[in-house]
């Protein structure tokens, strides 16, 4: 396989992978509001337990971490999503209980720092500054796969996993409890007056976006076979909220627009054009640039995304109406009209 | 303080759906509510009425578990709520709406009201996978039923607009559908009639009464009397944090200290019965 085809099929996998970042984060913020400005720390959670779970026993390889239990795909993957929801189950309870969105946004932002110094430089953990690396490559050896072949497999692997978890995730949304997620996320006040456990439900979506940063980390760690500090800096959160933002919060399609345009074209797709000739790494430090200007542009001129949330259109209708409306029983001044005129039009006629 | 005698539609025995007493509340010094005690008889209308800062809003506030008082009790029916976290209070039974109206912007009309009923099998993760049918039928028996709602509030047309883009009387509309969707015991109305046209102020006074019809108790902010007037069974005066008066209005335009808080110039510029 030419290195051209490597190239692209890596960027098919990066593409799916952050589509499932992004519906993760999504369901987070979009739907629930909380600005999770720690959620690459949950990504990389993931990551580190995907790997160091289907990584064999420490001893010996040359590398410190825990776990070591050498368990197969997608076992190992399953249970890097549950570590990133050990973990929210965590800050929750130590910041969401108590705290207003804004104040959050700066407990988590600190939460990303603290666990990216403790895993960075606490090696007995996953091995600090160096990482985990060597992870074995899912399915490898059973379907007989070379390196070059891997890559297209795993993409097409993540594409089905993403594709799964894009119905999963849009069961949720459509249904009575995203429809409360997003309740909280437009006045968490009203929705408690309603009668909603706010924190409940806040909870309940810090776990599901968790659940899927995790995975969506697994799957990163998997692909490369390593993971180490340099792949999820604090600000790599940022790039996701850019995923969600350019391809539209609230809307699952959207999110899949914006991890094409985002993640595929902007971040990876310029680290495999040539250098400037006498500016080697200048594209990369373009590259970040670009993407602020285009959250900024975007933030601007078309803050709904590219494909904006939909209006969740009612799928039933009154068979009978006219004869139930109000006008008929007013009890104080019944309006001579008795059709059911709508209060919109009877409010510009008099005002 | 002067308590008019309760009299006619309100007896000392009569039962209430809420009860506070001795309620207080400040905010940095400021004392909003300085000692609330009233009843509040199940299945009428109730208004409370006050001047401007008198403190109404900040009760509602408190009985809706929005705010915590400093001190006093709070009871619905014969249960204490006293600084009950809101959801709670409204797993009870208490509906509120706002003075200044907190429609759920992004979500559309109807859904607004659909997010009203407690407990639906379909906000449980396990039920959306493993119990489909059951959230199904329950989503469209609750849709049937918000559409019907919708429709006796003029709000039928509007169902599929986002709730942002309401004018400020439809929001009102919105408002009270919202809380008549939850079913509740006990619905306070926070100036629900402030800010829209004479011809909407009867249909919503009409609304209301239909309420009350159903067996609903209803405690109102209000500032127009001819409304109270009309309406409300039962009147609460707060002025200055504390009640002033409690009893039917014609009561309260005999009583000295009502009038010169409150009632003064209304009694001045509209004609004597
Ligand atoms: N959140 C708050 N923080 C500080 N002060 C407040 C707050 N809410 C109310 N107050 C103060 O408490 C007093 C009572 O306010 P409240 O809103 O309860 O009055 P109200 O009777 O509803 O008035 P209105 O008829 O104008 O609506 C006012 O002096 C107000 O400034
Ligand atoms: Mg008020």
């Amino acid at each position: 396989m030419s290195a051209m085809w490597y190239y692209v099929f890596t960027l098919v996998f990066f593409l799916f992978d952050y589509f499932i970042l992004a519906m993760g984060l999504n369901i987070q913020y979009g739907e629930t509001g909380i600005l999770n400005f720690a959620y690459i720390g949950f990504v990389a959670v993931g990551a580190y337990v995907t790997g160091a779970t289907s990584l064999p026993n420490a001893a010996g390889t040359g590398q410190q971490y825990i776990l070591g239990w050498g368990l197969p795909f997608p076992l190992n993957l399953l249970l890097g999503g549950l570590a990133a929801c050990l973990l929210a189950v965590f800050v929750a309870l130590i910041a969401l209980r108590r705290l207003r969105t804004d104040y959050l946004a700066v407990v988590l932002i600190s939460v990303s720092l603290v666990l990216y110094d403790v895993i960075n430089n606490y090696v007995p953990l996953f091995n600090g500054a160096d990482g985990l690396y060597n992870v074995p490559e899912p399915f490898a050896s059973v379907l007989k796969l070379t390196t070059n072949s891997f890559v297209p497999f795993f993409a097409a692997l993540t594409g089905v996993v993403a594709l799964l978890m894009w119905w999963v995730m849009s069961r949720i949304t459509k249904s009575p409890l995203g429809r409360t997620l997003r309740a909280i996320r437009d006045d968490d006040g009203v929705a408690a007056t309603l009668g909603k456990g706010v924190f409940r439900y806040q909870l309940t979506s810090m776990l599901i976006g968790s659940f899927y940063a995790g995975v969506g980390g697994g799957l990163i760690i998997q692909f490369g076979g390593s993971f180490n500090p340099t792949a999820w800096l604090p600000a790599e959160t940022f790039v996701v909220f850019a995923v969600i933002l350019v391809g539209g919060v609230g809307n699952n399609v959207g999110l899949l627009v914006g991890a094409l345009l985002v993640e595929t074209l902007l971040i990876h797709l310029p680290a495999f054009l040539p250098d400037i000739p006498g500016h080697p790494g200048l594209i990369e430090y373009i590259d970040t640039i670009v993407v602020g200007v285009l959250l900024m542009v975007m933030l601007w001129f078309r803050p709904q995304g590219v494909v904006p949330e939909r209006v969740r259109r009612s799928p039933f209708s009154l068979a009978t109406r006219s004869s139930k409306t109000l006008d008929d029983r007013a009890i104080i001044v019944p309006t001579n009209d008795g059709e059911s005129t709508p209060v919109i039009q009877q409010e510009t006629a008099n005002g | 303080m002067a308590e008019t005698t309760n009299g006619g539609a309100t007896s000392p025995e009569s039962v209430f759906a809420l009860r506070c007493q001795e309620l207080k509340k400040s905010f940095q010094g400021v004392m909003a509510v300085t000692g609330a005690t009233f009843d509040v008889p199940q299945g009428m209308i109730t208004a409370l009425i006050g001047p401007n800062g008198a403190g109404k809003t900040t009760v509602v506030n408190i009985l809706s578990g929005m705010m915590k008082s400093d001190s006093g009790h709070m009871q619905i029916g014969s249960t204490d709520v006293t600084n009950w976290e809101s959801f709670k209070i409204a797993r009870l039974g208490l509906m509120r709406t706002f003075q200044l109206s907190r429609e759920l912007g992004g979500l559309t009309v109807l859904e607004n009201l659909l997010v009203a009923p407690q407990h639906q099998s379909g906000e449980s993760l396990l039920n959306i996978f493993f119990r489909p049918v059951l959230v199904k039928r329950e989503e469209r028996e609750n849709t049937e039923r918000a559409l019907e709602i919708l429709n006796t509030y003029g709000l039928y047309d509007l169902r599929d607009t986002r709730a942002r883009e309401l004018s400020g009387g439809q929001k009102k509309l919105l408002e009270i559908a919202r809380g008549v969707m939850a079913s509740p015991k006990i619905l306070l109305l926070d100036e629900p009639m402030a800010g829209v046209n004479p011809a909407l102020i009867d249909r919503i006074g009409g609304y209301i009464l239909d309420l009350k019809a159903q067996g609903m108790t209803i405690l109102m902010v209000e500032h127009n009397l001819n409304v109270v007037e009309k309406i409300c069974d039962h009147v609460i005066v707060l002025a200055e944090g504390r009640t002033l008066a409690t009893g039917r209005l014609s009561e309260l335009r005999a009583n000295q200290d009502v009038v010169q808080a409150y009632l003064g110039e209304v009694i001045n510029a509209s004609p004597t019965r």
